[in-house]
């Protein structure tokens, strides 16, 4: 169901669940648009020879899959704010799953904060934060 | 050096003074790049001919500081640990206008006890266009688990 | 009646839950617990007081800690000023022989959490500080344990007779209730809660779906 208006958002609901494209092709994509090209990013090996698992989904990038999920539910939501805190390594080629649920709706302001996690194939949280977003009345 | 340092003395000296200045430039085909492999659907950030096409809310992140703290902060011994980012925009990112991102430091705390502390750090950044309007800010948390003294 | 005895609110750093939408969860989501306990980090929150909040929403919110010491993070239920007294909370280095006996001589309860975790956890401590006298709770199920973490703390357990609780480690919202524990009597105070833990009559559950 896409959202328009604060008045059709309950509490408690989930937002529609998206698998973000995590592919090496797509990360390069999105480090050079970002002005963050690097091995760590983009070459497994060198990421390893870094001590990492292997190359690593900026945490940037985990931002923008939870705002395009917002987005996704509710096209028109204005963003006010992201608030994340990364637990643990999102790794390039591996399958993540984008989720929000809805834990707040002030009405009158139309403002409703959303829960936001990153999670992989074993449910393990690897993002999680909060975005608060603002919808017409 | 872990025991002089004095937090109250940092907060006076480097908190809310800016401490680096860089200027950023987008274009419209990195901005487009930037929302479609985020999985952006919205035309306004994937499509350059939408009438209200702009960077993505969570793209001011992306932009980085020449340097992570301000000249002459002392060098805090311990581990860093990017504890969160937090992004507000305030108004549209558009392609092809110059970004003026200035940082400062706008927190200095640490939980302290007898024998270790944590100092976390929140720089921030915000984003001007050249009229001056604010687009954003970007917050970023660093905690610094002091190592225990030798 | 079910506890989940490991939660943040906003008043932890990483915290970003606020208590009243705990409750709200709890209720639109018929999370099967009846209450929760608030073990903010480093620190005890002396200044809530989130009794009217629970009896709004018919559970039982109570108040502990997490503190850090050489054997990781610890959970400290029963928290009084006495015991606030006896150490630094803040501290991250406690060490754990000083928080377990300040906890025996003012009532409280020590409970090393997420022990099967890397650097935080009881068990990555072992080879380096030896078994540690007086523990005799565990966390053995964590909502935000990873890989075999819960199944390390486990293994831990059973290896030194430690009897195990559940709690879901919730920063946000939406992970309220994702472990707890299950105790054979109501509970309504920090009290109750730390005679239910030293008769050792409980188990740790799980709802991770």
């Amino acid at each position: 169901m896409t959202i328009r208006h604060v008045s059709e958002v309950e509490f408690g609901v989930e937002l529609p669940v998206f698998e973000p494209d995590t592919s090496l092709d797509n990360v390069r994509r999105f480090v050079r648009a970002a002005h963050w090209d690097g091995p760590r990013f983009t070459d497994h090996d060198a990421a390893r020879k870094e001590g990492l698992p292997g190359a690593l989904v900026p945490g940037i990038m985990s931002q923008g899959f939870l705002a395009a999920m917002i987005h996704r539910w509710a096209p028109d939501a204005l963003i006010e704010n992201v608030d994340t805190v990364f637990r643990a390594p999102v790794i390039v080629d591996e399958a993540y799953r984008i989720a929000g649920v809805v834990t707040d709706i002030d009405a009158a302001a139309g403002r409703v904060e959303i829960d936001l996690t990153v999670t992989n194939e074993k449910g393990e949280t690897r993002v999680f934060g909060t975005a608060t977003v603002r919808l017409p009345a | 050096m872990t025991k002089s340092l004095d937090i109250d003395a940092l907060r006076e000296r480097f908190l809310m003074k800016d401490f680096d200045e860089q200027v950023f430039e987008f274009s419209a085909a990195e901005l487009v790049d930037y929302a479609s492999s985020c999985g952006e659907l919205a035309p306004r950030y994937t499509d350059p001919a939408h009438p209200e096409f702009q960077a993505p809310p969570t793209f001011a992140t992306c932009l980085r500081p020449g340097r992570r703290l301000p000249e002459g902060f002392p060098n805090l011994p311990g581990l860093g640990m990017d504890a969160g980012k937090a992004v507000a925009p305030k108004a549209p990112i558009l392609p092809g206008v110059p970004l003026t991102a200035r940082s400062h430091l706008h927190d200095i705390y640490a939980k302290t006890g007898r024998s270790g502390r944590m100092t976390f750090l929140v720089t921030r950044m915000e984003i001007y266009d050249p009229a001056g309007t604010l687009l954003a800010n970007a917050d970023t948390r660093i905690v610094i688990r002091e190592k225990p003294e030798a | 009646m079910i506890l989940d005895l490991h939660a943040h609110s906003i008043k932890s750093d990483d915290g970003r839950a606020k208590v009243q939408n705990y409750c709200q969860w709890i209720r639109t989501r018929n999370i099967p617990i009846d209450g929760f306990v608030l073990t903010e980090h480093r620190q005890f929150d002396n200044e809530s007081d989130y009794g009217e909040l629970g009896r709004e929403y018919g559970l039982t919110i109570l108040k502990g800690s997490e503190v850090e010491t050489e054997y990781g993070h610890v959970l400290v239920f029963g928290v009084t000023p006495a015991l606030q007294a006896e150490f630094d909370f803040a501290n991250i280095r406690l060490p754990l022989r000083q928080v377990i006996e300040a906890c025996e001589r003012h009532g409280a309860v020590p409970v090393p959490c997420h022990p099967g975790r890397p650097r935080v956890g009881m068990h990555a401590h072992l080879a380096e500080h030896g078994v540690p006298e007086g523990v005799r709770i565990v966390e053995t199920l964590n909502g935000g344990s990873r890989d075999e973490e819960d199944s390390i703390a486990q293994a831990m357990a059973s290896q030194y007779g430690y009897r195990g609780i559940g709690g879901s480690d919730a920063h946000i919202v939406s992970h309220i209730g994702r472990c707890a524990t299950r105790f054979p009597h109501a509970i309504h105070n920090e009290q109750e809660l730390v005679a239910a833990l030293r008769a050792g009559e409980f188990e740790a559950v799980t709802f991770r779906t």
